[in-house]
């Protein structure tokens, strides 16, 4: 029978498009990197190359990571724009998909589909000073937008960066930042929960951190992901500071399946988290109900 | 849009016609109820059924559909493609040609969903007019009409149908298949009556006033509570609802372990897990969050995008709902302030 006969119903415009949306593009893992004991960092490249050129993304945007056999899940991005050609996913072992992930080894195929969402309005933020807040795992999409403030650092104004982990082997890309604590253009301050004999730096929630800081509230963006229960308070202090409602943005970790707007699991007040979010200002995030 | 009458004894010609070309589905009897299901012989075709059990969602998204076949060893897709058979859907009602218009909001746009797609596009509809039940309030969202999102719509004049052709696709079927004639002003005249008898026959009146700013000055309202207690988390209202779209995904793998399929099944905001991410969070764990979730999305969430609500008042979740909750109570209850 004929599978292709246009034309036949007059709901609307049928868009032109051919693409399977669904269809994950294979990409070969090139690096795996342990930060810690619950997290790895994956370098993955594109086979085709044309979808490589194709992959524009922002910070803040994710992909659908496929393992085909187990599944898929949303992972945002961690490496830069400004990073051409391979994806850095920071992934802790956390369920089926990330734990297929987990068992794969340099060299092995995986899925990708996006990116997906509407990331941090990076242009917006230039000329501005950029106040970074990560808790735990928070810190993986914000790590694309610090790299790519620091690929365009002198478009910015200055960029402090607090980051809380819970314990000193929970800070990931450490080896990162422990260099960065010595530069001059980044201000860097991270903070741990249950500090160890090693630990030398701050002790703490990461909202402590706000007591330390200036913040020029005319001038600055700020930026916030981490866990649920962290958002409320970090706000708090970025309001005590006088910062504007809509120049904080937020970035929130929804269930999703499909990335596209069309599952309906990442629903968040009257939006989606897939294509409205994952990033949000905090006046869109105060109307949105249940998100903080 | 042209106009002509069938006359209702011809009818036949026209099921026979355009099962020569199509696979026609429309409503025939099962039990007490009715369903959606393929018609062999014009004369199981059930025009005077209330509502079908399952909403026409299913020949366009099914219950349960692959959407891909892979090969583990290198992670490839094998097979996309999607079977789309030429089909009539014969019989719907104003308010489940209006669903599908809702739908085509979500599974086309930006991501066009293509097997949804392929299936939209290959599925004529013929639509046909109705008569109240006492679960209706289509008259609540204005769906009880529709103007267009049919190829032919019927609606019955006694003797005859008022035949509203909106394709010509639609045009060219009823030229071929069925004896008909131009309407006239006594046709006209008549579908006026019929139209006003229609919209006086509801039993139910739904007061929508302010719909949207209500749920989100009662977000926090007792009523959701007390829905919650009643909720079964069933799902059934999602999956009898025409405008339901959600769904699930997951992989199946073959006996050989090295090749399988992806497959999508319907799924619900009523269970508890939709909300739950990997590492324990579950944004909603109660069954209250849960039902509120479902009309704040439909009433609310759907309109702020696409203008319109997520309901066309068919009325099969009140039929469905082992606890009496439905559209209807909801939006009387956040009215008034009290679950009655």
């Amino acid at each position: 029978m004929d599978t292709i006969m246009r034309g036949t119903h007059v709901s609307g415009a049928v868009p032109e498009s051919t693409v399977n949306p669904y269809r994950p593009w294979p990409a070969r893992i090139t690096s795996i990197m342990d930060l810690t004991p619950q997290e790895k960092l994956f370098e993955l490249r594109l086979i085709d190359s044309d979808a490589r050129e194709a992959f524009d993304f922002s910070a803040g945007q994710f992909v659908e990571l496929s393992v085909f056999g187990v599944g898929e899940a949303p992972i945002s991005i961690s490496s830069a724009p400004s990073k051409q050609g391979f994806i850095e996913l920071c992934v802790r072992n956390a369920g089926d998909v990330t734990g297929a992930l987990h068992r794969k080894q340099c060299g092995d195929i995986v899925g990708l589909r996006g990116p997906f969402g509407r990331g941090f309005p990076f242009e917006e933020m230039k000329g501005h000073d950029v106040l970074l807040v990560a808790g735990g795992l928070g810190i993986a999409p914000l790590k694309s937008l610090i790299n790519h403030i620091h690929d365009d650092r002198h478009d910015f104004g200055k960029v402090t960066i607090l980051y809380g982990a819970k314990k000193p082997d929970e800070v990931l890309f450490r080896y990162q930042f422990d260099m960065w604590q010595h530069r001059d253009d980044f201000d860097l301050m991270l903070t741990v929960d249950q500090p160890d004999d090693t630990w030398e730096g701050e002790v703490g929630l990461v909202t402590r951190l706000f007591d330390k800081i200036d913040v020029d509230p005319e001038n600055t963006y700020g930026a916030i992901c981490g866990p649920p229960v962290m958002y409320k308070y970090v706000i708090a202090e970025m309001r005590k500071k006088a910062m504007d409602v809509d120049r904080i943005y937020v970035s929130f970790e929804r269930r999703m399946k499909c990335g596209i707007g069309k599952c309906g699991h990442c629903g968040v007040g009257h939006q989606y988290a897939c294509v409205d979010g994952p990033v949000f200002n905090y006046w869109e995030a105060m109307n949105l109900q249940e998100a903080i | 849009m042209f106009f002509r009458v069938i006359a209702k004894d011809r009818l036949p010609d026209l099921v026979r016609g355009l099962s020569t070309e199509f696979e026609v589905v429309g409503p025939v009897a099962k039990g007490e109820k009715f369903v959606l299901a393929p018609i062999e012989d014009p004369a199981s075709l059930r025009l005077d059924y209330d509502t079908t059990v399952l909403p026409p969602k299913k020949w366009f998204f099914p219950p349960e559909e692959t959407i891909m076949r892979f090969r583990v060893a290198d992670n490839e897709v094998v097979d996309d493609e999607v079977y789309a058979p030429p089909r009539v859907l014969f019989g719907l009602h104003p308010c489940d040609v209006n669903s599908l218009l809702l739908m085509d909001n979500v599974f086309f746009g930006k991501y066009v969903d293509p097997y949804y797609r392929a299936r939209r596009e290959n599925t004529l509809i013929v639509g046909v007019s109705c008569t109240p039940s006492d679960t209706c309030f289509c008259n609540a969202w204005g769906t009880d009409e529709t103007h267009w999102g049919f190829d032919i719509f019927l609606s019955d004049i006694g003797d005859s149908y008022f035949a509203s052709i909106r394709s010509v696709k639609g045009a060219e079927l009823v030229d071929r298949h069925v004896e008909s004639r131009d309407i006239t002003d006594e046709d006209t005249r008549l579908f006026q009556e019929r139209t006003a008898a229609f919209k006086a026959a509801f039993s139910n009146d739904v007061d929508t006033s302010q719909l949207p700013l209500l749920l989100d000055a009662k977000f926090d309202s007792p009523i959701w509570e007390a829905f919650g207690e009643k909720c079964l988390a069933c799902g059934a209202c999602s999956m009898v609802c025409p405008t339901c779209y959600c769904f699930d995904v997951h992989d199946e793998l073959e006996a050989d372990q090295q090749h399988g399929r992806r497959v999508r099944t319907w799924d619900s905001c009523q269970f508890k897990e939709f909300a739950a991410v990997a590492h324990g969070q579950n944004f909603r764990d109660t069954r209250a969050s849960r039902v509120k979730y479902r009309y704040y999305h439909k009433q609310w969430g759907y309109l702020s995008k696409f203008e319109r609500v997520l309901c066309v008042g068919c009325g099969r979740c009140a039929r469905a709902c082992k606890a009496n909750i439905n559209p209807v109570r909801v939006v009387e209850a956040l009215q008034t302030g009290v679950v009655d």
